[in-house]
């Protein structure tokens, strides 16, 4: 025993310092935002750069902060990223049971047209997409945000692999004791996909907090807009304000920390169950 | 095989269906814009009928941000609550100038253009028969247009009639740090010549690149019309000539020797100008207010030049999309606002844009705010030599193989004969 103790001392040393090497690559990008934001704007532009600003400039959250509404813009996009989680994890999940376990005619089918979706380059739906919702009146509306994105493809076809890895068995064995489709899924399919199902709402949910061309083009009102939209008023054609920028990221970072930590054992349970299950 | 192949083939004529709904729409749009040809001519007997304008809402889109936004709001407010027609002008910021040219090409297909938008000349191309013509407007409802100043009315009619008001408008200039200049007894370049002398005295003496540009391609028009040299054309690359061979001499000369470099990932010069790493550049006038200088003299000078003296404009203009007759007139009313003596004079003073007219230049106000601006006196000083860069289909993609050509020719140290083969080669490549 205690000639094995130093070597464990030793590997505990090396296993910190490999992690705290990782934390700083990590967390460094995160603190350069905090100090970036603390900075003059002369301090910003210093070669070489400057890692502590001399005196800290809390006014820049003031400056940034009331640049635009961020309030009512943090509103818009908690609703519109939930909107469409919620959504896209209906239609997923529905769709990837179908393809997966029912048997209806053409199913091959339908499921090759889902997928040439996939082959065209969502840049060039941007207009036609954008015709259909003026058509539609939708203008400055939270469903021109929401709408067109509860359903995703690639989701579909991820959680479709996931589902036909669940043994037929289940299936047969649930029908022999006269359980329904939808209770099968429900009760079986969806707990039995956790993982997978969080981390297609993880995705959605950080496409949707980030999205930006899409919520600017459909809305005109500054009640409509969300919160990536205010990050560019800090950007003119002759340079930009990155202090500012950087203040106005920690504030729009600031609920996804909060909830990470609120909801950090969940999260981490998810990761947990998925090497589990791997 | 064969029952794989089928989903193959529906896969493709799915995507023949996508690409033909496409094209329909595409139709759909072009359809509509020619009815609303039919609404610009309408523009002319809006322009010369008589009748009050009623109370109505004008759209306006811009791209404004910080103190610009600060004014155009305060002066819109002060158009709102002073004319006598009940019109008022709602502001929308719509991002920055890529996401603004976005939403108009979205909005143009849709054709549910607002009624003014800021916009460069060579955005307005694909939708060009939804503008606004303004020339009998101008004829009928203007005082005194001849007070514009002449490149700016240049500019604003290259495509046969008066597509746009100009508005927030800027010019390159040369920034310099006067403290280094002064210490090595050096003045602001007047000539090319002038230049080469800076650049070997701060490479010999304090071995430092002394001069950036931030638009390349810009900085390759300026430099051939100050040889007199045209530049580009709807037919391709007008500088093949030895007046053109001798501006791209003297360009090569400039990176080669080390007198001038590349900027760096950050795009803009103003930073490492700030830091005094590189002693002078040449930017947008509007640029200023990115550029601190603790412990040093700012110095601002026009554009040197050689037989001509020539310096690039830039900054948008003000286009009209309205269709109905009453939604023109109001918007014009705005439009002769914010171009007025006292508006232009305002948010030049307020934003570091330049007037648009020259009575604003000539006026007391604006003449005492020269004296203590040292940019606005070098951009006034130059305001003879402006020229706006010409705006037709092909134009952006010029510009984008210029940039990139000029880059690569400059890291590779090309001689001027070669540079001149790859840069025409460029140009015409592009159309």
């Amino acid at each position: 025993m205690k000639s094995r103790k130093p070597s464990s001392v030793a590997a505990r040393i090396a296993q910190y310092a490999v992690l705290c090497l990782g934390a700083i690559f990590t967390l460094l990008p995160f603190l350069w935002m905090i100090s970036s934001s603390l900075k003059t704007p002369a301090e910003i532009v210093k070669i070489p750069p400057v890692m502590v600003p001399a005196v800290a400039q809390w006014s820049n959250y003031a400056t940034a902060w009331a640049a635009a509404p961020f309030g009512r813009y943090l509103i818009n996009t908690v609703i519109v990223t939930i909107l469409t989680t919620v959504g896209v994890l209906i239609t997923s999940v529905l769709s990837a049971f179908a393809f997966s376990r029912l048997k209806f005619p053409g199913k091959d089918l339908v499921f090759s047209l889902f997928m040439a979706t996939l082959m065209i380059p969502g840049e060039m739906l941007i207009i036609t997409n954008f015709m259909t919702i003026t058509k539609l009146k939708w203008i400055d509306t939270y469903q021109a945000m929401v709408v067109p994105w509860i359903s995703n493809v690639f989701y579909i076809y991820l959680l479709t692999q996931f589902f036909l890895q669940v043994p037929d068995a289940l299936y047969l064995a649930a029908k022999v004791d006269k359980c329904s489709d939808l209770k099968f899924m429900v009760r079986i399919m969806v707990p039995m996909n956790k993982s997978a199902i969080t981390t297609i709402a993880i995705l959605n949910i950080i496409g949707s907090w980030n999205s930006f061309l899409w919520p600017l083009l459909v809305t005109n009102s500054q009640e409509m807009r969300v919160l990536s939209t205010g990050l560019i008023r800090f950007q003119t054609e002759a340079g930009t304000s990155y202090e500012l920028v950087m203040a106005a990221s920690c504030i729009l970072v600031m609920p996804i920390v909060l909830i990470f930590l609120f909801l950090r054992k969940y999260v981490l349970e998810g990761v947990a169950f998925n090497g589990v299950k791997g | 095989m064969k029952r794989k192949s089928i989903p193959c083939l529906l896969l493709a004529a799915a995507v023949t269906v996508g690409t033909l709904t496409g094209c329909s729409a595409n139709a759909d749009s072009a359809s509509t814009g020619a009815s609303s040809t039919g609404a610009s001519s309408a523009a002319s007997s809006a322009a010369t009928s008589d009748s009050a304008i009623q109370p109505c809402e004008v759209t306006f889109w811009h791209a404004m941000t910080g103190q610009q936004e600060t004014t155009l709001t305060e002066l819109t407010d002060q158009f709102n609550s002073e004319n006598e027609y009940g019109i008022t002008v709602t502001l929308v910021n719509q991002g920055s100038y890529d996401d603004l040219s976005t939403k108009l090409t979205a909005n143009a297909a849709a054709d549910t253009l607002p009624d003014l938008s800021q916009a460069y000349n060579s955005w307005l191309i694909p939708y060009l028969d939804k503008v606004v013509h303004l020339d009998d407007f101008v004829a009928n409802d203007y005082d005194n247009y001849e007070d514009i100043m002449e490149s700016y009315r240049e500019e604003t009619s290259q495509f046969g009639f008066i597509n746009a008001m100009p508005f927030n408008k800027s010019t390159y200039v040369y920034f310099y740090n006067k403290t280094m200049f002064d210490e090595l007894g050096l003045e602001a370049p007047q000539t090319w010549d002038d230049l080469l002398t800076i650049g070997k005295t701060f490479l010999e003496k304090k071995n430092m690149v002394s001069l950036g540009f931030d638009d390349m391609a810009g900085m390759l028009e300026a430099t051939l019309r100050q040889n007199g040299c045209d530049y580009v054309s709807e037919e391709g690359a007008l500088f093949d000539t030895d007046a053109g061979q001798q501006a791209i001499d003297f360009i090569m000369e400039m990176y080669n020797n080390g007198y001038a470099r590349l900027v760096g990932e950050d795009g803009y010069f103003s930073g490492p100008f700030s830091n005094q790493l590189i002693p002078a550049y040449i930017g947008s006038s509007t640029g200023v207010s990115y550029i601190t200088h603790d412990g040093w003299e700012l110095g601002v000078a026009p554009l040197p030049g050689n037989t001509e003296k020539a310096a690039n404009t830039a900054g948008t203009n003000i286009v009209m999309f309205s269709k109905d007759a009453n939604q023109q007139k109001a918007a014009w009313e705005y439009l002769k606002f914010l171009t007025s003596t006292d508006a232009t004079v305002k948010w030049a003073m307020d934003t570091g844009y330049l007037p648009v007219r020259t009575s604003a230049y000539e006026s007391e106000t604006y003449q005492n705010f020269m004296q203590s601006d040292a940019t606005a006196t070098a951009s006034y000083a130059q305001a003879d030599a402006f020229f706006s860069s010409p705006a037709f289909d092909g134009s952006y993609d010029i510009q984008n193989a210029v940039n990139s050509k000029l880059e690569e020719l400059i890291l590779n140290k090309a001689d001027g004969a070669t540079a001149m083969k790859e840069l025409v080669d460029a140009v015409n490549g592009a159309l």
